[in-house]
This record gives structure tokens, C-alpha cells and sequence, in this order.
């Protein structure tokens, strides 16, 4: 028998990592309730770059996925990996540079994205300088765990420590494929693959921040939490290990089903949708043994305020991986994609399975922290009544709203038109729906506002246990114990095989998906005639991806007759060589504007940005009075043109010299048109707007034919 | 547009067939690992959350902070 030896478990980091939980989940919600209402409020934009939607939104998804998440992670890793393995954290330095470092990159973000100081990339927009911040301190992290996990005291590694280690791996993977970009000023950089290869890096970061950032560590604590409130083991083990190797496997494949119909190769497509549908049976396996882990114990349910949200949260977990694979099937993308039934889907995500669950976790961890019982249960129980009722008043307004829009969207006159012709009034229709959407993200937030409130009294009303005393029998060696014995026995006992295995697993989708993406680089079509953007246009094109126009407007038109009756010739994969980053988008709220240049004259764009609502009655668009008053700035477009050029835009040597005079050239004869529609403004080819129409005036126009001249 | 480029990005079926084996080769591979483990190490591994020390420290062991 090996010496038992006595020990301290940290408490502080938890604790932390808890109060951040807390603190940035009423920011993140509170930026979403604002965003929500400015979409039916367009005034409360202010007229403020700053606190716009396109810039907010952003600060919103980053805010609630890494912060208010993130911590949640944190939290319940830092104090879950201590005890399944009885030891304490291996570096308290590293513990305290990973809070610290995390919380301010937070920060960084909170004052970045505002400024518009924005990759554009879904979920990565931070810039390159908070993207090498956010590497290091999540290398921090991997080896303040590993080395935890070497000088652990138990032999094997519970399944939730596999789920720690997956995510670990797959998220600095995801981390580094996405953010792989040439910077051209201290937060400006291009990303190194351009249009459908970069569509394809960025979705299959992007679906998998959703499995590898929101699922697979929420899982881990899933199977450490539950089984803790619920006091009894979980359900099955033995499908808790099936669970975990399908799931790994399978989700790193799924990311095409957010381009499906685009000019993405169908054989990708196909890929993602055939995975994204297989997902349910590891996805549905995992809730099952959740939920069934309380069998026997639903009497409890009924009373215990952290069983109940983590039930709920379960359930939310197989709802959306229900509708998951529903919405990768093509033929129901097709409704669904670009609508608001996606915003719903991913909220029951966001609100039922991560919210809850950080919540259950919270209420169950804080007052063990501070060795007292929670301050009030009733309140813990109108949270939970407040907050499910905020789920409903949320999510089921916008699967309503999806479809009626998208119906609408697809809708023809006997004769053969398209009944709803004005975009606008597919959005009007909708407003009610928005509306109901802000009441049920009100209710989810002043539940919230309770919990911290709750916790507050509990914490006050309690003492601190920074370092918990255990003892443990030290780790014997088990040198030559594994002969005859299965492998995965012999895996559990060790982390670096077990990394190398899932490393292994999740490089398997990702290289099979990437691979022809490099290959298909030269399969593209090219298309004759598009060129590279003109300097001036270049300028305009990253005006629009620092106001987030992409939060609300794609530019892709999917081959539908609705689509190009709507909007044009059908997107093609050859049009997006030159587009760095690519600006498909994943959301209309505003109609697609791929094949907006040349649509309208350019004093229509002149006002429209100016007052949307004067062009557009009834246009939830928010106004951008800056461009019009903010002079325009080409003194970087020089070092823009070189960045362009060496990663593959074909412009000649040395254009970079003659860039700012052909920009300013072109602003001329825009300033020249929109004065003979009676614009008038000094300095008018000086300022932004001009780079704003250029941009759009150009889209969607390389392949359009010009109108012939007539006799 | 598709069938040109699937006849020009070379022969990239085996892909999604290999892909397909593959995930089928480890799903079938673990069940049958998993199903095979003798009762009472899973039920030492289930019961690790609900074992978080050794043996229960007393109050006083515990270090609160002022």
C-alpha cells in the first residue's frame, strides 16, 4: 500500500475563474438584449459607429462564447481536474497568467471590436496581436494541465479529463488553421487563403468552436457535475467512452453544412452533411446517459435548483443536436440557411445547454467554496422558472419568424414573380417576432441578475476555503501492469498517448476536408474577367468588414430561382479569388449584395447611408452618418497592395507606388457623379462614403455583362 | 460546374469512402473494446466523481482565508 500522502486543492483560481463567469455572462447577455433591440429600434444605433450593430453583434457572440463560456470552462476545469486526479494544480504562476491573460485579452476584445478593428472571421474576429495573445496563454493553460496531469495521484483518467484533453488539443488546431494571416499594420492583417478556400477554414473553425469550444469541455463537466449534484455514477461508462471517441471523430468533419448550396464543391458539401447527420447517434448517446443518470433520482429534481437547470440543459443539448443534423440536410438548409431559425437553433444552444449548465454548476460549486449553503433556494428556483421562460420567449419566435421569411423569400405570383419583390417586407413582417425575441432575452438576463445576486449573499455569508486539505495514496508505479489487459485500459492511464490518440482522431476529418481544399486551389475556375480589386475599392471592401456588414447582408446567391430572380446570376466559386477574407456571411436581415454594383446610381448609396430610412421606409438598416463626415484615410494602402500581392494578387510590381493616386482618381469621378445628383459637400471625394460606393458599385460586377451602347 | 471540378480535382472519392471506413472501423473497434471491460473497473471509473478524496478532511484541515 503506497504512503497516503496530504495535500491542498486550489480553490482561488476556481473561485476566479467564477466571479469572471458571472461578470462577463451579464455583459455578454446584457450587448445581446442591446443588439436585439436596436433590430427593431434602428434609432438606438445613435448614430454612433461605435455601438452599431455590425460592430456590436460581434462583441455580443465573442463576449458570451469566450468569456462568459470560456470562464464557465475554466471554472469547472480547474476544479473538477484537481480532484479526479488528487493533486493540485501544477503551477500556481501559470493558474494566475492564464486568469489574467484571459481577462484581458477579454478586454482587448471589448475595445477592439467596438473600434472595428475586426478580421471578420465568425467567432475569430479578434486581430492578429490579441490572436497570438490568446496562444499563449492557451498554451499556459495546456501546460499548467498536462502537468497536473503528470503528477496526478490516481492512475486512471476519468472521462471528463478525455474531454478536457480533446478540446485542448482541437481548439489550438482550430486556433491557428483559422488565424493563419499576413498582418499590414498593428491590427490589419489578410488571411493567407482568399474566398471559397477561406469559406471552407473559416466554417470548419467555426463549427467546430461550437463542438470543441461549447460542447466537448461542457460535456467534461457534464460528466463531472451531474454525477456530483445528482449523487449517484453516471448512467453508463461504458457509453460515456463510445461517446467520446464517436463524437471527437465525427464533429471535426461537420463544418461544411454552414456552405451548403454556396459555390463550395458539392463533394464538400456532401461531406459535411453525410457527418453532420451521423453526429445525432453520439450526440443523443451522451444526453441519454445524462439524463438517465438520474433515474431514481427525479423526486430530487423536483426540489434541487441545480438538478433542474441541469436537466434542462441536457435536454437543450438534445434538442439542438437534434436539429443540428436536421438543418445540415440540403433540402431543409435551404429554408432555413440566411434566416433566423438558425439564430434560434444556436441560442437553445447558447441559453439551454451552456447557460444552464454554468448555472446548475455554479449554484452547486459556490456555496462548497465558501463552506455555506446557498442564500436562497426560492430564488435559485425563480431563476430557473425566469430563465427557461426566457429560452421559450426567445427561440420560439425566431423558428417562426425563419420560416415565415424564408417562405416569403421563395414566394411566387401565379404569373411568375416573386409576390414579396422588396426585401423590406419580408423584414416588417417579421418585427413582432423580434420584439417577442427582446422579451425573452430580458427575462433570460434579469434571471441572471438574480443568480449573481443569490451568489453574492451566499459568499458573503460564507468563508472562503482557499486551499482544501485531501490526501491521497501517491501514484504506484504500473509498469507492466497493462500486459493482458484491453488497450483503452492501458490509454486511461495515460495522458500523452491519450492527447496523441485524439489529436489523431481529429486530424483525420480536418486533413480529408482541407487537403483537396489546398488541391482544389488551382480547380477553381478562373474566371476571365475578374480582376483584383482598384485601391480605392480595396479601401471601401475593408470599411465594410470594420462595420460588420456582413452581420446582416451575404453575398453569395444560392442557385434558386428565388435567389436569382431576386438578386442575379447565380454565385460563382472563380468570382472570390481575389476576396480577402471571404464576406459570404451567414445572416439576412438586409437583402444579399453580391450583385448590388451598378443596381443603383451612387447618390441612392450617398443617401442610404446616410439615412436608410428616407430611402427605405420602414428599414431597420441603422444609419452611418461617420463615412460622410470622416475623411478618408489611403495611407496605408500601399503596404495593403504589397500584403495582397505576396500572398497571390496578381497586381504588377510596384502598383503599390501609384495606389493612393489611382484611389484618389476614382474618388474624383465618384464625387464628380454624386455632385450632378445634386450632392453637394466640400472635400466630398475625401471622404469614406466615396470608398463605400466604390466597393459596392463594384460587386457582383466582374461577371455581369455591360450594356451595349445603341445607335 | 460541380462534375468540372470533381473531374479536375483528381480522383477524390476514396476520400469520402476511406473517411466513412474509417469512422465505422473505430466506432465498431471501441464498442466491442468497451462492451468486453470487466464490471468492476467500470465501476471504479464511474464512481471516481462521487470519490473526490482519499478520506473526507475535517473543518479544521481546511485553510479558510481571513
Amino acid at each position: 500500500m503506497a504512503q497516503v500522502e496530504k495535500f491542498h486543492y486550489d480553490n482561488a483560481i476556481v473561485r476566479n475563474f467564477a466571479y469572471a463567469t458571472m461578470i462577463w455572462g451579464l455583459v455578454g447577455m446584457l450587448v445581446g438584449l442591446i443588439i436585439a433591440l436596436q433590430l427593431i429600434f434602428p434609432q438606438l444605433n445613435l448614430g454612433i459607429a461605435e455601438v452599431s450593430y455590425g460592430r456590436l453583434r460581434p462583441l455580443h457572440t465573442n463576449a458570451v462564447i469566450f468569456a462568459f463560456v470560456g470562464n464557465g470552462i475554466f471554472t469547472g476545469v480547474y476544479y473538477s481536474l484537481q480532484r479526479l486526479l488528487k493533486a493540485r494544480m501544477f503551477s500556481k504562476v501559470l493558474s494566475n497568467f492564464h486568469f489574467w491573460g484571459w481577462q484581458a485579452i477579454i478586454v482587448s476584445a471589448a475595445v477592439t471590436l467596438p473600434l472595428g478593428l475586426t478580421s471578420s472571421h465568425e467567432y475569430a474576429e479578434l486581430e492578429w496581436p490579441i490572436d497570438i495573445a490568446i496562444a499563449l496563454v492557451w498554451i499556459a493553460f495546456g501546460i499548467n494541465m498536462f502537468g497536473t496531469l503528470i503528477k496526478r495521484r490516481e492512475n486512471h483518467l476519468y472521462v471528463a479529463i478525455w474531454f478536457y484533453i480533446a478540446t485542448w488539443v482541437t481548439v489550438t488546431v482550430l486556433h491557428v488553421g483559422n488565424n493563419l494571416e499576413l498582418p499590414v499594420s498593428a491590427f490589419k492583417s489578410y488571411p493567407v487563403f482568399a474566398g471559397v478556400q477561406d469559406a471552407l477554414i473559416q466554417w470548419w473553425y467555426g463549427h467546430n468552436a461550437v463542438a470543441f469550444f461549447l460542447t466537448t469541455p461542457y460535456l467534461g463537466l457534464m460528466y463531472y457535475f451531474l454525477p456530483k449534484a445528482a449523487n449517484r455514477p453516471v448512467y453508463s461508462y461504458k457509453l460515456s467512452i463510445i461517446h467520446f471517441w464517436a463524437l471527437i471523430f465525427i464533429y471535426i468533419w461537420a463544418g461544411p453544412h454552414h456552405l451548403l448550396y454556396t459555390s463550395l464543391p458539392d463533394w464538400a458539401q456532401s461531406l459535411g452533411t453525410v457527418f453532420s447527420v451521423m453526429l445525432i447517434a453520439p450526440s443523443w448517446g451522451g444526453m441519454l446517459n445524462g439524463l438517465l443518470t438520474l433515474r431514481g433520482a427525479w423526486d430530487r429534481v423536483r426540489q434541487d435548483p441545480v438538478l433542474k437547470f441541469m436537466v434542462v440543459a441536457v435536454t437543450a443539448y438534445g434538442m439542438s443536436t437534434f436539429e443540428g443534423p436536421m438543418l445540415s440536410v440540403k433540402s431543409v438548409n435551404a429554408i432555413s440557411h440566411f434566416t433566423d431559425w438558425t439564430i434560434g437553433h444556436v441560442h437553445i444552444g447558447a441559453l439551454g445547454w451552456n447557460g444552464f449548465l454554468t448555472f446548475g454548476m455554479l449554484y452547486w460549486l459556490i456555496p462548497r467554496l465558501f463552506n455555506t449553503k446557498l442564500h436562497s433556494e426560492k430564488l435559485a428556483n425563480t431563476h430557473f422558472w425566469i430563465g427557461t421562460m426566457g429560452i421559450l420567449f426567445y427561440a420560439i419566435p425566431l423558428y417562426w419568424a425563419g420560416w415565415t421569411q424564408s417562405l416569403m423569400w421563395k414566394e411566387f405570383t401565379p404569373d411568375g414573380f416573386l409576390k414579396y419583390g422588396n426585401f423590406l417586407e419580408t423584414v416588417t413582417q417579421i418585427l413582432p417576432m423580434y420584439a417577442m425575441r427582446v422579451v425573452g432575452g430580458t427575462l433570460y438576463l434579469v434571471g441572471n441578475i438574480i443568480m449573481v445576486y443569490n451568489l453574492v449573499k451566499t459568499v458573503r455569508s460564507g468563508s472562503f476555503i482557499s486551499d482544501e486539505a485531501a490526501e491521497a495514496p501517491a501514484l504506484v508505479s504500473t509498469h507492466g501492469v497493462h500486459k493482458g489487459e484491453y488497450w483503452h485500459r492501458w490509454v486511461e492511464r495515460r495522458p500523452v498517448q491519450m492527447l496523441l490518440l485524439a489529436t489523431i482522431a481529429i486530424l483525420i476529418g480536418g486533413i480529408i476536408e482541407i487537403f483537396p481544399m489546398v488541391m482544389i486551389e488551382s480547380n477553381v475556375p478562373r474566371i476571365e474577367s475578374v480582376k483584383p480589386y482598384t485601391p480605392l475599392e480595396l479601401a471601401g471592401r475593408d470599411m465594410y468588414i470594420r462595420e460588420g456588414c456582413l452581420g446582416c447582408h451575404s453575398q453569395m446567391v444560392r442557385p434558386f430561382r428565388s435567389e436569382t430572380e431576386r438578386y442575379g446570376e447565380y454565385s460563382k466559386s472563380g468570382e472570390y479569388i481575389y476576396d480577402r477574407p471571404f464576406l459570404w456571411g451567414s445572416k439576412r436581415t438586409g437583402p444579399d449584395l453580391q450583385r448590388v454594383g451598378g443596381k443603383y446610381p451612387d447618390s441612392w448609396h450617398f443617401n442610404h447611408m446616410l439615412e436608410p430610412q428616407s430611402i427605405s421606409p420602414g428599414s431597420i438598416m441603422p444609419p452611418y452618418p461617420w463615412m460622410i463626415r470622416d475623411e478618408l484615410s489611403l495611407d496605408i494602402l500601399p503596404k495593403k497592395i504589397k500584403a495582397l500581392r505576396t500572398l497571390g494578387t496578381p497586381y504588377p510590381e510596384g502598383y503599390e507606388q501609384i495606389a493612393i493616386a489611382d484611389a484618389q482618381k476614382q474618388a474624383e469621378q465618384i464625387a464628380a457623379r454624386l455632385k450632378k445628383d445634386g450632392i453637394e459637400l466640400e472635400g466630398l471625394e475625401k471622404k469614406e462614403i466615396v470608398a463605400m460606393i466604390a466597393y459596392l458599385q463594384r460587386l457582383g460586377t466582374d461577371i455581369k455583362p455591360k450594356a451595349q451602347a445603341t445607335n | 460546374m460541380f462534375k468540372y471540378i470533381l473531374e479536375n480535382a483528381g480522383n477524390i472519392n476514396w476520400m469520402a469512402i476511406a473517411a466513412l471506413i474509417t469512422f465505422f472501423t473505430i466506432f465498431i473497434l471501441s464498442a466491442a473494446v468497451v462492451l468486453r471491460k470487466d464490471k468492476a473497473f467500470i465501476r471504479k471509473m464511474s464512481m471516481m466523481p462521487l470519490e473526490d478524496s482519499f478520506s473526507q478532511p475535517t473543518e479544521t484541515e481546511n485553510r479558510h482565508e481571513a
